[in-house]
């Protein structure tokens, strides 16, 4: 039954976070990507939104993991800052891969290390550091040795990686792509000094090298059964595009009230038809957007098959996103072009989330 | 709850919508070649058989609503070319029923009235209409002049709704309706339109030459009333255009799905031809369009189609849609390739006929200029 109707924890729970976001996040932005860290005191401001946390109950919209709810929450927390928004969506992706495909054992030993009282970083590690990077094309493996997985490779963009508490490393074994939960601390694993990024700078993204890593077999997500590698990529894909639709609308909401009062030629820039449509042409994408990243996320929500929709809806946000942040550099003119206003910032962020797999989660 | 699922109602009536499009593609060709000739309004090979229309009302607590089943429908009905059945509704009657009084729906209300508003210079902009409307003293009548171009259905129509200006009140000249029927004197009809594309669309201009109508054809539906109208047909419209590209889509899919190049949906783009990704991102933009319309109808479900709430939305889902018929279609044909330019093919028809849903029922800037004002809280006057 098509709707498009939000329950009232839905509403509620995106009216709390988007103020949050604009009161808590927005003010912390620039200094993260200035510093290319984020304050202490803002991931555990994040962390007590408990937004990470729910990730690892199965409780539905009201009291857990939900994709659409956390598409919504992402859009929210993104329309106010993306490094921010992904300093939640990076973990989140982890926690509910672990307690979506974990084996039972796997899901007692490591989603109580998401309850306590501290922000707590994982990363699901997906990319490699070569160009024209794809997720069915990865270098890095796990062979089969004795009673677990020899793990060898080079990743790269991985969020927070020095706070990291484990890795889920996204590597090839035999014929399948599989998952692989890894201890920072595990002997072989390390990670390297952040180089500085084009855009979402606090998140302080860094290369992390598995040089045979011995992982047990007790280690392999899903254990004996394995895990769906696909689904982990699907709800990547979803949260990276309910995070563009919030910087879209960001742009968006930041353009309208400079635009109206910026005169030129003797009348606001809002005014003439060439900006005003242009800004009318932002909203129908943001929210074209939307609905293309809830469908992902519904489907996730209801196990059916996500993997098109995803796509979908990622390759979509990817494309009208960057056009959205581009002009709205333009119609700043100089403005957007300095570190004064957010917009140059914003169009950093982007461009850098819309070539990221796997980082973020539904 | 946010649900994207169709229900097993509306598959089966759009299942039976699909089973129809492979006879609407049979007869494409020969209107699109006779222009002049007006499709029958139900051909003979579904004269007799339950529409999917039907089925629908037969469903219709099982389905996803009446607004949204119906704009499916338009989709599909678009998608198989040609209307197999044409309803006897036209938008001026639906205006009538809307704004007449109850003796004005007795005679009219199940009569096929088309609207007439676009003359020769004035399309988008109805402010420019030049055709008028003079009270007669003597009898009461009124004399209209004036002419009339593109009109929807005009050539089966029983007549029009024809929007003129009256004689000015305090130095505005009001907007006015009158029905006017077929053989009414004064009325010269100047024939089926020639076109680029949608050539089985009736579509007539006429001429009202000091016609005369009683005081009873007048219709009270202001400018206001009759773009309320509007916030339903829209939608409609933006679907029917996707009909058009989803053609177009789907012969392009399965022709290069032939010569083995298929969309796969794991990789990212750097693992795509240039051609699986040009695709995709077709795909992707059909969607987005499609989720666009049917978030509109929803709304539409929801708040009432004569509430004015959808305004905004209806012209959202226009804009969005008439901007994904005209790039889809476009691109298809550059996929395809030169063997699609030959009429041996429907394609390039489709390409043409593709071309009109950013233009009619608002074009796309109208419908840009009408989100803009409601995003910036401009009056018309304010953001011209």
């Amino acid at each position: 039954m098509i709707s498009f109707e939000l329950s009232e924890e839905q509403r509620v729970a995106q009216a709390t976070i988007g103020e949050f976001a604009r009161s808590v996040l927005r003010p912390s932005a620039r200094e993260a990507d200035e510093s290319t860290r984020i304050a202490g005191a803002t991931l555990e401001a994040i962390w007590s939104t408990e937004i990470i946390q729910a990730q690892a109950f199965d409780g539905g919209a009201e009291v857990g993991r939900s994709p659409i709810m956390n598409a919504l929450l992402l859009e929210e927390l993104a329309t106010a800052d993306a490094t921010l928004a992904l300093a939640a969506a990076a973990p989140m992706a982890f926690v509910q891969a672990i307690a979506d495909q974990g084996s039972r054992r796997q899901r007692d030993l490591l989603l109580p290390l998401f309850a306590g009282e501290r922000f707590t970083a994982a990363a699901v590690v997906v990319m490699e550091p070569q160009f024209q990077f794809d997720v069915t094309a990865l270098a890095t493996s796990a062979e089969r040795t004795g009673d677990g997985y020899l793990l060898r490779g080079h990743k790269s963009l991985v969020p927070l990686a020095r706070d990291c508490s484990h890795f889920l490393v996204i590597a090839r074994s035999g014929d399948v792509t599989d998952a692989f939960i890894v201890p920072s601390d595990s002997a072989g694993v390390s990670v390297g000094a952040a180089k500085g990024t084009l855009g979402l700078r606090g998140l302080a993204m860094a290369d992390v090298t598995f040089d045979g890593v011995s992982v047990p077999a007790a280690m392999r997500l899903g254990e004996h059964n394995g895990c769906d590698v696909q689904r982990i990529i699907d709800a990547a894909r979803t949260g990276i595009a309910a995070i563009l639709t919030g910087v879209s609308r960001g742009v968006l909401e930041y353009a309208v009230p400079y635009l109206k009062e910026r005169v030129v030629h003797g009348a606001p820039l809002a005014r003439k038809q060439v900006i005003a449509f242009r800004l009318a042409d932002m909203h129908i994408e943001v929210e074209a957007m939307r609905w293309m990243s809830w469908r992902a996320a519904a489907e996730l929500e209801n196990r059916r098959p996500a993997t098109r929709s995803a796509q979908l809806a990622y390759t979509y946000a990817a494309t009208q996103a960057m056009s959205i942040a581009d002009e709205g550099v333009q119609a700043f003119g100089g403005h957007g072009f300095v570190r004064a206003h957010p917009i140059e910032m914003w169009y950093r962020n982007t461009r850098s989330l819309s070539v990221l797999e796997g980082i973020a989660g539904v | 709850m946010v649900d994207f699922s169709l229900t097993n109602a509306d598959e089966r009536v759009l299942q039976l919508a699909r089973q129809e499009a492979a006879i609407g593609h049979g007869h494409a060709r020969y209107y699109d070649q006779h222009e002049n000739e007006l499709p029958p309004y139900i051909f003979p090979e579904v004269a007799g058989k339950p529409s999917p229309r039907d089925l629908a009302r037969e469903l219709e607590g099982e389905t996803s609503g009446p607004a949204i089943i119906d704009v499916l429908l338009h989709l599909e009905e678009s998608y198989a070319d040609i209307r197999l059945r044409r309803t006897r509704t036209g938008l001026g009657q639906m205006i009538v029923n809307y704004a007449g009084s109850p003796e004005q729906v007795a005679r009219w209300g199940r009569k096929e009235l088309s609207i007439a508003l676009t003359e020769p210079g004035a399309g988008s902009d109805p402010a420019a209409i030049r055709g008028t409307a003079a009270r007669d003293p003597q009898t009461g009548d009124w004399i209209l002049n004036g002419e009339k171009i593109y009109c929807s259905g005009f050539g089966g129509a029983d007549g029009a709704l024809v929007l003129v200006r009256g004689a000015a009140e305090n130095g505005v000249r009001p907007f006015m309706a009158f029905v006017v029927e077929k053989g009414t004197a004064g009325l010269k009809m100047l024939g089926q339109v020639r076109k680029m594309g949608i050539r089985s669309w009736d579509t007539e201009d006429f001429v009202l030459q000091d016609c005369r109508v009683p005081d009873f054809n007048r219709i009270d539906a202001d400018f206001k009333k009759t773009m309320i109208v509007f916030n339903g047909t829209r939608p409609m419209v933006a679907a029917h255009g996707l009909g058009v590209a989803r053609a177009l889509l789907d012969f392009t899919r399965e022709t290069l799905a032939a010569h083995g190049v298929t969309v796969q949906y794991e990789p990212g783009a750097a693992q795509r031809s240039a051609t699986q990704d040009r695709l995709l991102r077709l795909e992707a933009l059909y969607d987005a369009a499609l989720l666009s319309i049917l978030r509109c109808k929803w709304l539409e479900e929801r708040d009432g189609r004569t509430s004015g709430a959808t305004k905004v939305e209806a012209s959202m889902a226009k804009a969005i849609g008439g901007k994904a018929t005209r790039r889809i279609s476009q691109e298809c044909l550059e996929l395809l390739g030169p063997l699609a330019l030959s009429e041996a093919f429907l394609a390039e028809k489709w390409f043409r006929d593709a071309r009109i849903f950013d233009i009619f029922e608002g074009a796309g800037e109208i419908n840009r200029l009408i989100v803009a004002r409601w995003l910036l809280n401009y009056s018309a006057k304010e953001l011209a």
